[in-house]
């Protein structure tokens, strides 16, 4: 798959908040190994600066973007800066849907943490492969 | 539509509606004739944090006033609601359950908790707070909280 071809994930950049570590993990989990040949991770403060390269991809790229609260940072950036906006996550919405992952820590993830984002790394993978199946599978996504 | 007494702390803004009354600590209550509607007020809720879960004690609950009613899990902390009056609950927010949301959203109004069937809320009334004197003690937990 070319680099053309990949799912954009646009994490929360909230620092200090649980939910936000919540994000940022889930996109580690995405990028670094579940989906590594699918999917580019994007620093949500690159949008925010304006930074060009940054821009480009998500204007080029459709994008799954991770909000750690109802403020929605990731999604309203990539909307603003021209993307596509393929699917929007909400760490409180997933934790409803799993109620004994209860996350806590910040620099840490407690294990009720590390399995919310393993969860939602997971729904964000199938969105991912869903992409791709619409795409082709061809990196035209 | 209430009217309000509104304050800013730091980059807060917390409301106080003046059509109903106050527990300690931030439950609201409003007399809708022999029955009394409960809910969060905007202070406490943004206090806590975005609700991810609120349990409301069944339909049929009798309660004495100080008896826990709801519990609330958010983002931040799991809080348990005391009963600001004596009763019995006759309907929990059926969105609640799907739209735990709606206590931070609209806390004086479609994020209410529970209706309690209430045999004497001018009792019950005696013991509450009045908006004025809840917005005073809110607004001095507001502000030390923003010193510390």
């Amino acid at each position: 798959m070319t680099d053309e071809g990949r799912v954009l994930i646009v994490p929360c950049s909230g620092i200090g908040k649980t939910y936000g570590s919540v994000s940022r993990e889930a996109a580690y989990l995405v990028t670094e190994d579940l989906r590594l040949d699918e999917t580019q991770l994007v620093a949500l403060s690159l949008l925010v600066l304006g930074d060009e390269d940054a821009r480009a991809a998500v204007a080029s790229h459709p994008a799954v973007t991770i909000d750690g609260c109802k403020l929605a940072c990731a999604t309203k950036m990539v909307k603003q800066s021209g993307g596509t906006l393929a699917k929007d996550f909400d760490v409180l919405d997933v934790y409803r849907r799993y109620r004994d992952f209860k996350p806590q820590g910040i620099a840490e993830l407690n294990e009720g943490g590390l399995k919310l984002a393993r969860a939602l790394a997971d729904e964000i993978a199938a969105v991912v492969d869903s992409l791709r199946e619409q795409s082709g599978g061809t990196g035209d996504a | 539509m209430p009217e309000y007494l509104e304050i800013t702390v730091d980059k807060f803004t917390f409301r106080v509606a003046i059509d109903r009354a106050y527990s300690a600590e931030g439950v609201w209550a409003k007399a809708e004739g022999s029955r009394v509607r409960v809910g969060l007020s905007d202070f406490v809720q943004q206090r806590s944090g975005d609700a991810a879960f609120a349990e409301v004690k069944p339909v049929g609950t009798v309660l004495s006033a100080g008896d826990e009613f709801a519990e609330i899990e958010t983002i931040k902390v799991n809080i348990s609601l005391a009963s600001p009056v004596s009763g019995s609950i006759v309907e929990v927010n059926p969105n609640l359950a799907s739209s735990p949301e709606a206590i931070n959203q609209a806390p004086y109004g479609e994020g209410w908790l529970a209706l309690i069937d209430c045999p004497d809320w001018e009792a019950d009334r005696a013991r509450l707070l009045d908006p004025w004197v809840y917005f005073d003690l809110m607004k001095g937990q507001a502000e030390e909280e923003t010193r510390s």
